[in-house]
């Protein structure tokens, strides 16, 4: 494992959609090897931390910076961002219809290696992939998402995330709505990533940690890291909920 | 009737208020100017043999102009042995004129490609499907970009027979395609899928009338036009079932997509059901570029121009989801990739 260089710096942050803010002085550094676990309550803005990074264009940053591989990220556009090797796993991935899954994850992948993708070379590649997610072949020749049960979506999001091998993996409630098999099939995968990436995963449930080691859990309040610990931290969440930890109070 | 004892249809009437008579007409609406004959020819499977029945439906304008007008007319009988068959029509010269037949007596997917420079082309299709057999037909238009097109097609589905009718307008400045289809016999189905795509001052009319004037007969029509620039599509359907026509299943969806603020799309389904026991629905959407979609492709490293791109492919694509036969399928999805490649690279 290459642990220590800095893949990303957040400092400050503070993040504002139609003029309400949601992010309010959101603090956090990720080094390469790390997995750190974002957890809170719904409407903590969990969520709008992962688009803010990855450069969702209805967020606005009031205060702060996001910092990528040493650079002010504020202005790259979202396919920069993923050309640069930043990967969001959505929470909820978009429907395509009439967009095979096959081309797009060509596509996707001649995008972010700016290179043509050689077509044997690509097809074992992605094989590969598919097996260690355990995912049948006629996935590639449906559409994107469309008609997808909630645990299809998410490996095909970790199936991306493994293609693309990013320096940044951000997942957003990728555990939601899977079974325990598919659990440990999605931890797989990320497991796979995370020893040459920065791994930011947002979740409700330590039950994904069973299968993912993090390195840092941090509870985040009202836009902001209010506690950060190590794993026991989200055994404690488990066990006691959020109510011990006060939300910040502003100055 | 004669064309010359004809009046000049009314704006009022549906099938004729957003492509009025005068502006399909490829001169002046009193003339009927002299024509050359579309050429009809085989690229692959079947045969065609010269002749074809007229079947003039002396109360519709445009099939009585066609009628008159002459031109080439062609005849294509299915036989054992050729399960896909490519034929071509090349209109040229200022005005071209054809009417093809088809006759379905086998399983059978017949692909015609339209392309030529004709200033005006004027194509009359008439197909029956036998009993019992499974038809498909798609048409691919791919006149010079300047051209006016007068397409109407007239089908007859005999009982059990299967029709899958695929449509792809990508050619043509002002294209008005009036397609009709009418149930023989019960047990009978109809799948008909049409993608259009419109850039610059393309005017794509498509008026589309399936008749249920028996029972136990099912329809679907699909229509999605992408339009851009100053793009104008039209969708008009007219669905009926007939008195008596009791369980019947038809269903019309219109789906556009509106890649400009200057581009337009009507979208007109209209129902007329005589019957009681039968299940009919409709229904039009019209939209820019759904921003989540297009953000999830720019999240995977493609650039705004190429994941737009994808998505009116997908869009297009997606137009021909009902149909069933492959190859009809496949043609259509292969021509529409090749036409957006060189399209949307210019």
């Amino acid at each position: 494992m290459a642990m220590g260089d800095e893949i990303l710096r957040v400092e400050n942050l503070h993040v504002s959609v139609d003029e309400t803010p949601i992010l309010n002085g959101m603090s956090l550094t990720i080094n390469r090897g790390e997995i750190h676990v974002i957890m809170g309550r719904n409407g903590a803005g969990k969520s709008t931390l992962a688009s803010v990074i990855m450069g969702h264009p209805a967020y606005e940053i009031t205060e702060g910076s996001i910092q990528y591989m040493g650079t002010n990220i504020e202005e790259m556009s979202v396919f920069e961002r993923a050309r640069a090797g930043m990967f969001l796993s959505f929470q909820y991935p978009a429907v395509i219809p009439g967009v095979q899954v096959g081309t797009f994850l060509k596509k996707s992948v001649q995008s972010v290696r700016d290179e043509p993708v050689k077509g044997r070379e690509f097809r074992k590649e992605l094989n590969a992939a598919m097996q260690t997610l355990e995912m049948q072949k006629s996935v590639l020749s449906r559409y994107v998402n469309d008609g997808f049960s909630g645990g299809e979506k998410k490996r095909l999001e970790i199936l991306q995330m493994l293609l693309l091998k990013p320096t940044l993996a951000l997942l957003d409630e990728t555990d939601s709505g899977l079974d325990i098999d598919a659990l440990r099939i999605v931890a797989k995968g990320i497991n796979s990533v995370a020893p040459e990436a920065g791994c930011l995963i947002i979740t409700h449930y330590q039950r994904l940690l069973d299968h993912v080691q993090p390195h840092f859990v941090h509870v985040m309040i009202d836009g902001a890291i209010v506690e950060s610990g190590g794993p026991e931290l989200a055994l404690k969440l488990e066990e006691q909920g959020y109510d011990w930890l006060e939300a910040p109070k502003e100055a | 009737m004669k064309y010359a004892d004809m009046a000049v249809p009314s704006r009022a009437l549906h099938l004729w208020r957003y492509t009025p008579w005068a502006r399909i007409h490829p001169s002046n609406v009193e003339e009927v100017p002299e024509a050359n004959g579309v050429r009809f020819k085989v690229v692959e499977g079947g045969e065609l043999v010269d002749g074809a029945p007229r079947i003039v439906d002396t109360s519709d304008i445009g099939r009585v102009f066609l009628s008159e007008l002459g031109g080439a007319a062609m005849t294509f009988q299915s036989s054992e042995g050729h399960d896909v068959v490519h034929l071509q029509a090349i209109a040229s010269g200022h005005v071209a004129v054809g009417h093809l037949h088809l006759s379905l007596n086998h399983d059978v997917a017949v692909i015609l490609h339209l392309s030529g420079e004709a200033d005006w082309c004027g194509l009359h299709i008439t197909g029956e499907v036998a009993a019992n057999v499974r038809g498909a037909f798609g048409f691919v238009n791919e006149l010079a970009s300047n051209g006016k097109l007068l397409h109407c097609e007239d089908w007859s589905i005999a009982r059990d027979a299967t029709l899958e009718l695929g449509g792809l307008s990508i050619g043509g400045f002002r294209c008005k395609s009036d397609i009709r289809s009418r149930f023989q016999g019960s047990g009978a189905a109809l799948t008909q899928a049409i993608s259009a795509h419109g850039t610059q001052q393309r005017h794509i009319d498509h008026h589309i009338e399936i008749h249920h004037d028996v029972p136990h007969t099912d329809s679907s029509l699909n229509i999605h036009a992408a339009c851009d620039d100053q793009c104008h599509a039209i969708g008009t359907g007219l669905l009926t079932i007939a008195k008596g026509a009791n369980h019947c299943d038809a269903g019309q969806v219109f789906k556009n997509l509106l890649l400009s603020e200057k581009a337009r799309a009507e979208s007109i389904p209209e129902l007329e059901v005589l019957a009681d026991e039968v299940a009919a629905a409709h229904g039009a959407a019209s939209a820019p570029v759904n921003p989540d979609q297009l953000h999830y492709l720019m999240s995977r490293g493609l650039d705004e121009e190429t994941a737009v791109a994808l998505l009116i492919e997908g869009f297009m694509h997606d137009g021909f989801s009902t149909l069933e036969n492959q190859a009809l399928v496949d043609e259509m999805r292969t021509r529409l990739t090749v036409h957006l490649e060189c399209e949307l690279k210019r």
